[in-house]
């Protein structure tokens, strides 16, 4: 995949991409409220655990008067001193009872939360999908497939990690280092002070770290990319290189590229090898202070061994969350890149109709579905211009009446498709208009207008499915029998070749099936439109990969059939449009000439040039001279 | 199913055959790997010294004695500073591995695929195969020096831990140690199911991505058809079970995580229990040793929690160990045998198809015994319709394939007896897409004779007429083609290939002529180019200009495998059969296309840029 690597943000991403965080949870803030609650909860279990031990230590084995109040009540919930000591299973239950309580705690959170944000993920994949096959053709154009691919894929599982990951990691942290505060500074100020010291510095390390590390992942992604470049062009290329027998030489330009990615990659690792060993001894700097410190009390007789013990526990079970979060905060960053990325699609403008109300449904076919009666089409002075492009078309007017065919033939790019292309509505013309049955075609459905016309590009494409639900994908209502579909494929001279194939028409075609050659796909593709029934056939050079003969056996059966729907052939040889009722040679843009096979035939231009050589080639003489030449 | 169709990523079973090759490779870099197992181990027996200090400390700190407390705080100061260093030499060490590794393992699947025949990429397209070297190459690579870390680690602190318990007070020991064989347990069921699910789910993620993809290559079709709606249902019937078993991974996850932290509090609450009565009876146990073991108690989640995610670390990455042992293991279907000799003529006189029988996949017959004969200073052109078997056939005579029955003889000699790199030295390959590698035009055309002067690249150049059009390129024969030569016009390309073809004086040519339109005058440009290239050799051309086809020495109308007319020009038309027919056809089309494809090729590209890009 070629999508450019999205540039590490380096900024604090604006308010707006929040917003859009806020926006894509909005459904499950409750969910992550209680998830909140659930770590809150499970943290103040977590810090209470250790305060048995230490009242058992004070109190129960220590000297009770000296013992501080906090101790006094623990012992005192559990029955006093003296039952303690006779029953020692009271301490260990009440701490195995805690640690149970906050691991429930962490399970409902961890719970909740992840299902918060498998459901976000699942919306959002839906969302997109949804809204990227609705895009119009002109922003499909704009955004390169690999790029789209990317956001769906990739950058929904970043917003996923955020949400079930960092986002939870996070607010742990948090609460982590806040709960237990209170207690520790209850039981010695001056030890919950010494605790807490190194961090700050820790956070400012990570997240200084972190940032100056962006740049170094960077050349990781250039170099890992342009190896990737280097293994595609080996392998596309794979022929002549072993044409030319330059296997040797491959060689040693594919250990460059790899060999700088090895090294752009072992760089990484060297400086999370100091960044993780540097983090490693702050965090073990601030224990030492806590061990130290509190020894150095605790031999003056100004701290007690229950109170150490505790600070000395609290503070391993602080300092590992608390030394993550720099990178947790640095990783969110670049998961609000990728949702930021997500919104860019989702805010993009899907093709939209007219309201309901101003549409006309009242398309002629619509009433009666089997309807023989083809479309009534009438372009207006129509020009039109890719945004920001020159123009394609130039005041084209035509009539087309129904069950009539047009033929559109010139020179490639001339602007043939493109008309097509305007009456299915993937873009909207500048100027001009376009009626379809009198209707204007801006207050027609786009999906009224599509799915009444049967329509083969050039390239057409097949689902990975089996050939029989290809033939039908167009047909909205599942009672298409197979006497339908197989005179469609007849029609489109593929009934054979498919039965030919080891599963008939339960043949799986595409990515994960079988590989079609051009021309089978392209003839697929005309009976899967003519299965539609459709009130328009629209053939857009689709018999490009077809060889001559079958293309004449296809446009023969085609005037054969009953069902005669209007019909727009885009073409480039002549063969196939002489016997349309109107013929349009394009040229730049323009109508050059208009009429039918006859009457251009008459006319000097494009059209009689193409067909004298199709006489001159039939004239015997010809051939002579070049025998004889 | 294919080896590409292939999608599940896991195996339920170890296998070590699989990672026998990815082991071998890191065997290369034993420096790293003992540093990896010291840091380790390091960094284990710290772990578990530590709560023996803190277990000193305090025992000293109650008595008072600050002259033995100062220099144990200094020394467990220090310990820090080594464990630090510890952390360092591991990751430092894995980063070694890891990338020296993957390395190596690209290095010989590259070199695999320059060995192998063209028939292993018939069937493999080149997206998944560059997939093998890059991401499963990374990661069972990227795997390998933590699973070696973790292993170390695990198996330092669980001795250590357990050795000093067992000194220090076998009983409470016993009672520390109780709650692991549940966590072991545990974490066997757990990893289990969560194997299963993962598997699941990145099946589906994958089929997910292939349906974006489908999405977006047939977003025109799915237009024409207005079938949006039942594209979003089949979607989110992926989308669900995809969040079924995310949520099912997540539900595990949920359950084995703080299952482990309790057990591990679970363990201490009973060292506790226990200990205190030791302490109280004053049975040789300080309130120093107790706090230790409370420690150590929990020292154990972590190993067994570890271990166990690299287990199935290990399996998850199974299907990419296995891929990448089964490319390195391919053994390529052409290359020298021992029958191979050096042949003792200079220079071939005479290429000979005899009664030669090819198919790509058994049971459909391409070729059938078909026969030819070529001499030095002949053209011969192939001509027919497409599928008929003509890029087959010259194919063959580059030896991309051998043949299934007969034999391809040079001088009289089997093929399959002359040395690969001696015959490839002696052909020369114009295929229809002209490839490019990204870099300087001249590095182009001297890819095809390394040792070339530039003097002699830009002869190469000026004898297929295109030394003009290169002097105007903006850095002449230093400018840079682009990947895949998409800087230049398709038939700019074509006469660097052309020149490229020319520099190497190939004794055999053949040539796959472009069937894609460019412009008038590059097309007579490129005509002249051919014209040079063809003289003096034995040259196969699959041809689709008539210039061409007229100015052979030998037509071969080929279809359904075979010769089904053959002569000059002259001959043949005046037979008025299939070349008669094929001639006129291609007459008219040649024609209409020099009218249709006006020379304006800038307004095609904008409009294929804008509308063609669909279809596969």
């Amino acid at each position: 995949m070629s999508a450019a690597p999205s540039p590490t943000p380096l900024t604090p991403p604006p308010l707006a991409t929040l917003r859009t965080v806020l926006a894509l949870s909005r459904a499950e803030h409750h969910r992550f409220a209680i998830a909140a609650g659930a770590l809150f909860l499970g943290a103040i279990f977590l810090y209470l655990v250790p305060l048995v031990p230490q009242a058992i230590f004070d109190v129960v084995i220590g000297d009770e008067s000296k013992a501080s109040t906090i101790s006094q009540r623990v012992v005192a919930f559990l029955g006093g001193a003296a039952t303690v000591r006779e029953s020692l299973w009271r301490p260990a239950l009440l701490m195995g009872a805690l640690a149970v309580l906050a691991a429930l705690a962490v399970h409902v959170k961890t719970r909740i939360a992840m299902g918060a944000a498998e459901r976000i993920a699942r919306q959002t994949r839906d969302r997109m999908y949804d809204r990227v096959q609705r895009l119009p053709v002109s922003t499909l154009d704009r955004i390169p497939s690999g790029d789209l691919i990317q956001r769906c894929t990739s950058d929904i599982e970043t917003t996923r990690n955020f949400f079930a990951g960092q986002a939870p990691e996070i607010i742990r942290a948090v609460l982590m280092l806040v709960i237990p505060l209170p207690i520790m500074a209850m039981l010695d100020w001056r030890m919950a002070i010494a605790s807490i010291v190194c961090v700050p510095v820790m956070l400012i390390y990570t997240a200084v770290n972190f940032r100056r590390m962006g740049p170094y992942f960077g050349v990781k992604e250039t170099t890992e990319a342009s190896m990737t470049a280097n293994v595609t062009e080996n392998l596309t290329g794979i022929r002549t290189v072993r044409a030319f027998g330059r296997a040797e030489f491959e060689m040693r330009r594919f250990e460059v590229t790899s060999g700088a990615y090895r090294d752009a990659d072992a760089k990484l690792f060297r400086l999370f090898a100091s960044f993780w060993s540097t983090s490693d001894l702050l965090c073990f700097a601030q224990q030492v202070i806590v061990v130290g410190l509190g020894a150095w009390f605790l031999s003056n007789g100004s701290l007690e061994l229950g109170a150490y013990f505790y600070f000395l526990t609290v503070v391993s079970m602080f300092i590992w969350p608390v030394r993550m979060l720099g990178r947790m905060v640095v990783e969110s960053g670049k998961a609000l890149a990728a949702v930021a990325r997500l919104d860019e699609i989702l805010k993009e403008q899907e093709e939209r109709d007219l309201d309901a109300n101003t549409l006309r449904s009242a398309l002629v076919g619509e009433s009666t579905q089997k309807s023989s009666h083809g479309m009534h089409i009438v372009f207006d002075r129509v020009s039109f211009a890719y945004s920001g492009g020159p123009r394609v078309l130039d005041d084209i007017s035509f009539v087309l009446p129904a069950g009539k065919t047009l033929a559109l033939i010139g020179p490639s790019g001339a602007g043939k498709s493109t008309i097509v292309q305007l009456l299915l509505r993937f873009y909207e013309p500048n100027s001009g208009s376009i009626t379809v049955d009198g209707i204007p075609l801006a207050q027609i459905a786009r999906a009224t207008i599509r799915s009444q016309s049967g329509v083969v590009l050039q390239q057409p494409f097949l689902y990975s499915k089996q050939l029989r639900e290809n033939l039908l994908a167009g047909v909205r209502v599942a009672s298409a029998h197979d006497g339908a579909l197989e005179s469609a494929t007849a029609t489109a001279c593929i009934h054979e070749t498919i039965l030919g194939f080891p599963e008939g028409y339960e043949t799986v075609v595409g990515e994960k099936g079988l590989t079609l050659s051009g021309g089978q796909r392209q003839r697929v593709a005309i009976a899967r439109a003519l299965v539609q029934a459709p009130r328009l056939l629209v053939l857009d050079d689709a018999l490009s990969a077809v060889d001559m003969h079958t293309e004449t056996a296809i446009l023969a059966s085609l005037r054969a059939r009953q069902h005669f729907p209007t019909r727009i052939l885009v073409a480039h040889r002549l063969s196939a449009v002489v016997d349309a009722d109107l013929i349009l040679v394009i040229v730049d843009g323009r109508i050059a000439q208009r009429g039918t096979h006859a009457t251009l035939t008459k006319e000097p231009g494009l059209y009689q040039t193409l067909w004298e050589i199709q006489t001159e080639v039939a004239d015997p003489d010809a051939i002579e001279e070049e025998v004889s030449a | 199913m294919s080896e590409v169709q292939r999608i599940d990523d896991s195996h339920a079973r170890f296998n070590l055959n699989v990672w026998r090759p990815i082991l071998s490779r890191a065997r290369a870099s034993p420096r790293p790997i003992i540093g990896l197992i010291a840091g380790g181990v390091i960094v284990a027996g710290i772990e578990a010294a530590l709560p023996l200090f803190v277990g000193r400390i305090v025992d000293e700190a109650r008595t008072g004695s600050d002259a033995v407390l100062t220099p144990i705080l200094i020394a467990y100061a220090s310990m820090f500073v080594v464990f630090a260093a510890g952390v360092w030499l591991f990751i430092d060490c894995a980063g070694k591995l890891a990338t020296t590794t993957a390395h190596l393992l690209r290095r010989d699947c590259f070199a695999k695929l320059q060995e192998l025949e063209q028939a292993y990429f018939d069937v493999r397209p080149t997206g998944w195969l560059v997939s093998r070297l890059t991401s499963d190459c990374s990661k069972v690579s990227g795997l390998l020096p933590w699973c070696l870390l973790d292993f170390a680690w695990c198996t330092a602190i669980v001795i250590a831990v357990t050795v000093t318990m067992f000194v220090m007070d076998a009983r409470l020991a016993l009672w520390a140690l109780t709650a692991v064989p549940v966590m072991v347990l545990l974490s066997a069921i757990f990893q289990r199911l969560l194997i299963a699910s993962g598997r699941h789910a990145r099946r589906i993620s994958s089929a997910m991505t292939a349906s974006y993809g489908e999405m977006l290559l047939g977003a025109r079709t799915t237009k024409t058809l207005a079938r949006e709606a039942q594209n979003l249902e089949e979607f989110q019937q992926l989308s669900t079970s995809m969040n079924f078993w995310a949520m099912r991974s997540a539900i595990l996850t949920s359950f084995y995580v703080p299952c482990m932290t309790a057990l591990a509090a679970t363990a201490g609450a009973l060292v506790l229990w226990k200990g205190t009565g030791d302490v109280l009876a004053a049975e040789g146990v300080t309130l120093g040793t107790l706090i230790a073991f409370m420690q150590f108690a929990a020292l154990y989640a972590q190993p067994v929690q570890e271990l166990s995610q690299r287990f199935a670390d290990v399996l998850n990455a199974s299907s990419a160990a296995e891929r990448i042992q089964s490319l390195l293991a391919t053994e390529a279907g052409i290359q020298d045998t021992a029958r191979v000799m050096q042949p003792d003529s200079t220079r071939i006189e005479e290429l000979r198809f005899e009664a030669v029988d090819f198919s790509y996949r058994e049971g459909l017959p391409v070729l059938s015994n078909f026969s030819l004969t070529a001499r030095r200073g002949m053209t011969i052109a192939l001509v027919g319709a497409t599928g008929g078997g003509k890029s087959t056939i010259v194919a063959l005579a580059s030896r991309f394939y051998d043949p299934v029955q007969g034999r391809i003889t040079i001088d009289g000699v089997d093929l399959r007896d002359r040395p690969l790199a001696w015959f490839a030295a002696r052909v020369g390959i114009v295929p229809q897409v002209a490839h490019l590698t990204a870099g300087s035009v001249r590095e182009n055309i001297r890819y095809g004779r390394l040792d070339a002067t530039d003097a002699e690249v830009e002869d190469a150049a000026r004898r297929v007429r295109a030394h003009a059009f290169i002097l105007s390129l903006e850095r002449g024969y230093d400018s840079d083609v682009g990947e895949g030569g998409d800087r230049l016009s398709t038939g700019q390309r074509q006469l660097v290939a052309l020149a490229r073809a020319v520099l190497r004086d190939p004794e055999i040519l053949v040539m796959d002529e472009a069937t894609s339109s460019v412009d008038t005058a590059t097309e007579q440009l490129v005509q002249s180019g051919v014209d040079e290239v063809l003289r003096g050799r034995i040259a196969f051309v699959v041809a689709h200009r008539l210039s061409t086809i007229r100015r052979a020495d030998l037509i071969l109308v080929i279809e359904r495998g075979a010769i089904v007319e053959q002569g000059t020009h002259r001959e043949l038309l005046a037979q008025r059969a299939r070349y008669f027919e094929l001639y006129t056809s291609q007459f008219a089309a040649d024609r209409e296309r020099a009218i249709l494809h006006t020379a304006d090729a800038q307004a095609e590209k904008t409009v294929a840029s804008l509308v063609g890009n669909e279809g596969d």
